[in-house]
């Protein structure tokens, strides 16, 4: 049987540098398990960079500012001690990155260059042109590689097996060979991103961002914190969603409607396209729903001018972003604007995190870093740039807090581990032999409409208790669906049978926490409830999974500098 | 209504065959829209891996009608027109184990990347409390080799590697170079060693990895700078190294290529005599070369001599 000291989960940003904090203490066995091999993770598609105030482009600027702008960011909803220690902790984090190889572009002074970023009051965001997180993702993987990380590629989380409150082990699927395996572990750290494909159709993310090791988390009994908060990237490619950086509006773009107007002079007149995500998002979809965008239904869109910036800037600083819109638009943005609409591409709610200093979740053993978790220094929303810091510095903390763990913690029970193992075996089983049901495909797609038409960007309670019923539905059809291939080996139709049972487990907590805070924060509108109410909602929600049964619970924010304010750009 | 047909090579770890899919023709759709219109509409069992949609995962290579492409941001438009056909062949890639239908094995080849060192070998200057300093100029050499995605395209496309697996792949290559010119590594020597012992100089100058390369790496040229390297470094002692030298000091000293002393140069008295004896009396047969003229220095020998002093005079200025 397979036994490590410490498994991380998830060979992303947070999960490689966990793997390779862990595994710095030569003592302690540390594997690393991943759906993919670790360099297709979808850290390597985060473009326009990394905040920390390094103060290199500004010298005005300060970690007490980068945590002000992240607090307020976040609508009041990140803890404060948390994010104090996020960003006080990120220029380190910076100068070490260098060290392991990250090729940052640079200024006149060879220091890391940096450039300005939605919500953010100095530019601090550290990039490598635009593919930050292409760069770090693959520094990280060679760091593995030179400290012997033992990668299990092709393997797949299934359950974590907790008994009374404590880690016993985790069970997997190779898929490759058809296996399912029961591993012990002392600590575990998951690290497997977050859940935007919920919305399917209408993400920038991959097509393997399904919530695995949230949705495992939550069915293990740890709760999801703050699930209703999804952020919509304002800039998803009108025809397919997919995203284009951010960067193009920190480099000076322009949003444009139907009238040529920049119309963000209505909805951010300081700010204008530098406003935080959710507000842009908003603003656009606003012009959409009034009359004036470009075309209709899933069709309609604004524009993003960049050719003012011209050729050569956007050649030096938007390679990729030109790229984008020329393979998937047909449009050259040195010569023409490019239709963009809102796409869903964050999820700020997560596995819950109750320390943020070791990432420990309620679970002894259990420890979670970058999107799948909820610690929480994004809150309501996140701010552009905060999210690659994130996985490198948590993902650090939870690879120290797990080998914290590993020295004093034995291996759990191992027959409760085989047990579910034996469990998912018959799963399998069951699913490859079976020759009717419905269509998993046709389950996944209708989760995606229900979600995106009611539980999207503008929310009222009418329309996602809709939603909630036909999740109900689709889960009732979920328990008969076919997945058409009888196969042992590489058997994708399974991978995504067990993904769409974890979209639909998140969809509905998503739509739970939603329904539930009658308020709008962050990226949480509601039509119905416009209006930020502090007095009742100023605290996290905590959806918990019994069974069948889901139950929701509050906790309080921990505020330490800054009361809540109106959130103005 | 136009259909396109895809004959997809199929596998599931014993048997191989091709199987078709018919399916309507849409204008402006890729070839990664096509394989999941398949799997989701017709077959379930078809195994690809994708993942972001926009080439930078580098999940969903395969070969198209023979050629090595992303799947997700190649135009089905262009590769019709291209290949004047509505039936495309779908194939996995080349020079590596297939797992089931297009889904290869990577696995080997991390273990061949770990032989260059993948990593920075820091030098004295930086510490992991302080970074580095690295000028803009500095920075831009590193910049195009960072693009790699390890979509294994290059490996896919490259002649050398299908006839000598001991040759390392050119994702590889470009991972040992990324290191040997980045100017915060202290040793690009143990970068580049190894590519040297696995058959460096036997690139073919195919340009295959180059043109099908989606981020467009020049890999020729920085496999011509590890060659230099090496040359640097000393290691003169081998076929490749003699060969490019031989042309060095031919073409300085007449302006011409010596064909009668370029092989024995390049690979030995003994071996020339024992190898290419044979062929060299077939070419003295058919005029194609004559032993007895030795080549005189070409007119406006003194240009390329220029020249030469010029691009040394350069480098020394750059050391």
């Amino acid at each position: 049987m397979l036994q490590y000291d410490i498994v991380v989960v998830g060979a992303g940003g947070a999960g490689m540098s966990a793997a390779l904090a862990a595994s710095r203490d030569r003592h302690l066995r540390v594997a690393m398990l991943s759906k993919v091999y670790p360099t297709r993770s979808h850290t390597g598609a985060a473009q326009g960079g990394i905040n920390a105030a390094m103060g290199f482009r500004d010298p005005t600027d300060s970690v007490e500012k980068h945590f002000r702008d992240t607090v307020k960011g976040s609508d009041f909803l990140a803890d404060q001690d948390a994010v104090e220690f996020f960003t006080a902790g990120m220029p380190d984090i910076i100068r070490e990155l260098d060290y392991y190889g990250v090729p940052f572009s640079r200024d006149e002074h060879g220091r890391v260059a940096q450039r300005p970023f939605g919500g953010a009051s100095s530019p601090r965001t550290c990039y490598s042109a635009d593919k930050t997180g292409h760069v770090i993702l693959h520094t990280l993987f060679e760091q593995c590689l030179k400290n012997g990380v033992e990668f299990f590629e092709d393997w797949m989380l299934l359950s974590v097996v907790v008994s009374d409150g404590k880690l016993d082990g985790i069970v997997a699927l190779d898929i490759r060979t058809g296996e399912i395996h029961p591993i012990l572990a002392r600590a575990v750290v998951i690290a497997t991103g977050g859940f935007g494909r919920i919305y399917w159709t209408r993400t920038t993310n991959a097509f393997n961002m399904t919530g695995d090791g949230t949705a495992v988390c939550f069915e293990a009994g740890i709760p999801l914190k703050d699930p209703e908060f999804v952020q919509f990237h304002p800039t998803g490619l009108a025809r397919t969603g997919i995203l284009v950086s951010e960067a193009c509006r920190g480099e000076g773009g322009y949003l444009l409607n139907k009238h040529g107007e920049r119309f963000m002079a209505r909805y951010a007149p300081e700010k204008m396209e530098l406003g935080p995500r959710d507000l842009v998002s908003r603003a656009i979809e606003t012009e959409i729903r009034e009359g004036r965008g470009f075309g209709e239904g899933l069709q309609a869109h604004v524009l993003l001018d960049l050719r003012h910036l011209g050729r050569e800037k956007i050649l030096e600083r938007l390679p990729q972003v030109r790229d984008l819109a020329l393979t998937f638009e047909g449009v050259d943005v040195i010569e023409k604007p490019v239709g963009i609409r809102p796409s869903a591409h964050y999820t700020m709610g997560g596995i819950h995190v109750q320390d943020y200093r070791t990432c420990a979740t309620p679970v002894e053993g259990v420890h979670a870093a970058g999107e799948c978790s909820c610690i929480s220094v994004h809150g309501a929303n996140r701010l552009g740039g905060n999210s690659l810091a994130e996985v490198v510095f948590f993902g650090k903390y939870a690879g120290l807090g797990a080998q914290e763990t590993a020295r004093h913690r034995d291996f759990g029970n191992e027959k409760r581990v085989v047990a579910e193992a034996q469990r998912w075996a018959r799963v399998f089983e069951t699913m490859r032999k079976k020759t009717t049901g419905h269509n998993l495909f046709q389950i996944r797609d209708r989760m995606a409409e229900t979600m995106w038409y009611n539980v999207g960007i503008f929310r009222t309670e009418k329309d996602m208790v809709k939603a909630l019923h036909t999740l109900d539905e689709l889960w009732e059809m979920y328990q008969d669906a076919y997945i058409g291939d009888s196969s042992v080996r590489y058997n994708q139709a399974f991978v995504h049978y067990v993904e769409v049972g974890n979209l639909l487990k998140l969809a509905k907590a998503v739509t739970l926490g939603a329904i539930a805070r009658k308020e709008s924060r962050g990226s949480h509108a509601r039509e119905d409830y416009p209006h930020r109410n502090d007095g009742e909602f100023l605290k996290h929600t905590l959806v918990y999974k019994e069974g069948d049964r889901y139950r929701l619970d509050y906790l309080p924010v921990r505020i330490t500098k800054y009361p809540p304010e109106e959130r103005k750009y | 209504m136009r259909t396109i047909t895809f004959r997809i090579q199929r596998y599931d770890g014993s048997r191989s065959w091709f199987q078709e899919y018919v399916i309507p023709y849409e204008s402006g759709r890729t070839v990664l829209w096509a394989l999941i219109k398949i799997r989701e509409e017709q077959d379930p069992t078809l195994t690809f891996t994708a993942a972001c949609r926009h080439a930078i995962c580098g999940s969903c290579a395969v070969r198209v009608n023979g050629h090595s492409v992303l799947a997700c941001k190649t135009s089905l438009d262009e590769l019709l027109k291209v290949f004047q056909t509505d039936v495309l062949e779908v194939t996995p890639l080349s020079n590596f184990p297939v797992i089931r239908d297009l889904v290869v094995d990577w696995r080997p080849k991390t273990e061949r990347l770990k032989t260059v060192k993948p990593w920075l070998i820091p030098t004295q200057a930086g510490s992991a409390a302080t970074g580095f300093a690295q000028s803009p100029q500095e920075y831009r050499r590193i910049a195009s080799p960072t693009d790699c995605i390890q979509c294994g395209i290059c490996s896919s496309e490259c002649e050398q590697l299908a006839e000598n697996p001991r040759f390392l792949d050119p994702f590889i290559l470009n991972r040992a170079y990324r290191f040997a010119v980045d100017s915060r590594d202290a040793a690009p020597e143990e970068h580049i060693r190894p590519a040297l012992e696995s058959d460096l100089w036997k690139c073919l100058h195919c340009y295959q990895c180059v043109t099908h390369c989606p981020k467009e790496i020049r890999l020729d040229q920085e496999i011509a700078y590890l060659r230099q390297q090496t040359i640097r470094m000393g290691e003169t002692d081998n076929p490749g190294a003699r060969h490019a030298l031989a042309f060095h000091d031919d073409v300085r000293n007449t302006g011409r290529l010596d064909e009668v002393t370029l092989p024995i140069k390049t690979e030995g008295l003994l071996r020339t005599v024992t190898r290419r004896l044979p062929f060299a009396m077939r070419l003295i047969r058919t005029g194609k070369v004559n032993p007895l003229q030795r080549p005189r220095p070409v007119r406006g020998i003194e240009g390329i001599r220029k020249i030469y002093a010029h691009v040394k005079e350069k480098e020394g200025k750059r050391q």
